[in-house]
């Protein structure tokens, strides 16, 4: 009786230390194997794919005007990086989850719903039907010479005032 | 400031209207209908927010980036092609499938946590609205639950002020108590006077911080060093709190299972412990944080490095749960030595346990970590909030107010004030005193230093008296 309580406690003691470690190794770890993946698939695409890039350096080529003109055709290579689906903006979940952490999160969230300095909510025609998710409307070619310019000018934009800049893409873009 | 904005704003008004009268030159044969709408829009929404601008132009400017430098990948079948759709970046996606992303953060009322879904069409083509025939992005999601995020994050704001003011209330009494009887100075009640200490200090921090800096939007604007300063040391006290819990652990560890012939242990290490120990992680995160996540005031919890805090909790945490399993063990060991009727004896640990599980902050261990789903997390934060702030009222209730001890001290003094003060007759009351004196000093005896004097033949039977003296000075309902 007295032994089977006792490796009943242990049993507990030992789920919940292999639980909590899982959880605290784990987004590190698995962060760490997906760059190492991501690089290794990266230079094996590199290695078959050097001829294309070299070719396609000469030429500024941003996809978002090629991809109306050009067909999705599959071209020669076979390697196919695996993407995350969510690497785009946001790692899927940022910040601490443990449960002490739930005091930063509500004063996070507090500073959030307060914050005046963001736009109150967002424009319902954008989320309509009309709204956000369309490509981008095909520009004249004189339009996109232009664009070409500050694609390549573009890392000054963030740091100089660029206001006038900003709001002119802004403008042509959304 | 205000004069430089309004000036930026005129000029890229002006800036704006120049624009559109080219482009309605340019695109004389274009639709004007189309251009109004879709030009005027970002002037109206945008032009006199900058944080949210600035966010969707730097968010554009990193797609595009992205777009032009990595190649286009080999399809061997039809795929959508990656594009930057007004407000977010989306990869190549296979056809057929739906990409996710979370919601930006752009918006007051989108919620980071929900997501965003761009459906790619078999044919390798992203969906098209059927009512506007236009392709489309599901944002609909990101703004459908607000209101009750909202409400949920006002409740839980008004549930810590209200536990950390009944918490604050409740642990300045008892330290009133603890400090004006001195009588009840041992070991034990040192160590609860410092642990209710941090008590007290973390909730002060915890008021300050989400009132007067989580809720300043100038404050955190300006990002001034004191703000940094105090979640420097919110952060510390947060963990004082929680190492002075392990403090308490290891107290009653020592005390009842590994030194049976012990002297007085040595506080020395506890205060290190507790007052100590704690700097270091707090040291590490503020530098850490300076150098790889400077956000204004610290206050992001979005962040890992915040794990550089809590892992070290988490760790003391753990160990207090080994200690209570430990401490359950040698109860019931000694329990059933003395024959006691089973089910009275699982009565006995059960409520050892229930006492011990806030003094020790088991709970946090119980539930570590937080759920996925929108419901069940915000379940959990209800849960998690009222364990954390009320935690202070929860020990200070137990470990002082229902103590036998502290009850018995303040009947004394009560009688006696009523003696002193109530009787007309000068000489009962004399010796009522004495008689009560008398009995004090026995109470002592019996209630404190049945722990800590007493150490010399705790090993066999005395020790199972320490653990039922405790439980019964320490129960509520004993």
């Amino acid at each position: 009786m007295n032994f089977m309580f006792q490796s009943f406690l242990y049993c507990c003691l030992l789920v919940t230390v292999g639980h909590c470690l899982e959880l605290e190794v784990n987004p590190e770890s698995k962060k760490r194997l997906s760059i190492w993946l991501g690089r290794r698939l990266r230079r094996d695409l590199d290695s078959v794919s050097v001829e294309k890039t070299a070719q396609l350096e000469h030429f500024v080529r941003p996809d978002d005007i090629r991809d109306t003109l050009l067909p999705h055709s599959s071209t020669d290579i076979k390697v196919r990086t695996k993407r995350s689906k969510n690497s785009a903006n946001q790692p899927k979940r940022q910040g601490c989850a443990l449960g002490t952490c739930t005091v930063h999160d509500l004063a996070h969230r507090l500073h959030q719903l307060n914050n005046k300095f963001k736009i109150g909510s967002a424009p319902i025609d954008k989320i309509s039907p009309q709204g956000y998710g369309r490509r981008r409307r095909s520009l004249p070619p004189h339009r996109v010479t232009l664009k070409l310019e500050q694609g390549r000018l573009r890392p000054v934009w963030s740091i100089a005032d660029s206001q006038v800049h900003k709001l002119e893409a802004l403008l042509r873009r959304t | 400031m205000a004069k430089r904005k309004m000036e930026s704003i005129g000029r890229s008004g002006m800036m704006a209207l120049i624009l559109l009268c080219n482009l309605t030159k340019i695109f004389v044969k274009a639709s004007m209908e189309v251009n109004e709408t879709q030009q005027q829009h970002p002037t109206n929404v945008y032009h006199d927010m900058g944080l949210t601008r600035n966010k969707i132009v730097t968010a554009q400017f990193e797609c595009y980036q992205k777009i032009m430098k990595e190649d286009m990948i080999t399809r061997e079948e039809p795929m959508c092609n990656r594009t930057w759709d007004g407000w977010l970046c989306w990869d190549d996606t296979r056809a057929g499938l739906t990409s996710e992303q979370h919601c930006p953060d752009y918006f007051q009322d989108f919620d980071p946590s929900e997501m965003v879904t761009k459906i790619c069409t078999d044919s390798g083509h992203w969906f098209l609205h059927p009512e506007s025939n236009r392709t489309w992005t599901n944002y609909t999601r990101c703004n459908e639950h607000t209101n009750e995020g909202r409400v949920t994050a006002m409740n839980l704001f008004y549930l810590a002020l209200i536990g950390h003011g009944l918490s604050l209330t409740s642990l300045l009494i008892s330290l009133a108590i603890f400090f004006h009887f001195k009588s009840l100075s041992c070991q034990r009640i040192t160590l609860h006077k410092n642990l209710f200490f941090s008590f007290v200090l973390n909730s002060v921090i915890t008021i300050i911080w989400l009132t007067a800096v989580a809720n300043n939007q100038e404050l955190v604007q300006r990002n001034p060093t004191s703000c940094k300063v105090s979640q420097f040391i919110h952060l510390y006290l947060f963990g004082c709190n929680y190492f002075w819990m392990l403090c308490e652990g290891i107290y009653l560890h020592t005390l009842i299972v590994v030194a049976v012939f012990a002297e007085k242990q040595h506080l020395m290490w506890y205060y290190l412990l507790g007052w100590g120990f704690p700097l270091i992680p707090a040291s590490i995160h503020a530098i850490a944080r300076s150098y790889y996540y400077n956000d204004n005031c610290w206050i992001s919890s979005k962040t890992s490095l915040l794990y550089i805090i809590h892992g070290p909790i988490c760790a003391a945490l753990l160990v207090n749960l080994f200690f209570l399993l430990n401490i359950v063990r040698v109860l019931i060991t000694k329990l059933k030595v003395t024959h006691q009727a089973e089910s009275s004896l699982y009565m006995k640990a059960v409520r050892a346990t229930l006492i011990l599980v806030p003094l020790l902050g088991i709970q946090y261990v119980l539930l570590p970590y937080k759920p996925e789903g929108r419901i069940s997390s915000e379940i959990y934060d209800y849960i998690m909030h009222i364990l954390m702030h009320y935690q202070g009222l929860l020990v200070a209730t137990i470990f002082c107010f229902f103590n036998g001890e502290v009850q018995a001290v303040l009947r004394r003094h009560w009688n006696q004030y009523n003696i002193q003060f109530g009787s007309s007759i000068g000489n009962h009351s004399d010796a009522l005193r004495s008689a009560s004196y008398t009995a004090s000093s026995i109470t002592e005896v019996q209630g404190c230093y049945s722990i800590d004097g007493h150490s010399e033949h705790m090993n066999g039977k005395s020790c199972f008296d320490t653990d039922t003296s405790m439980l019964k000075s320490d129960s509520p309902f004993a």
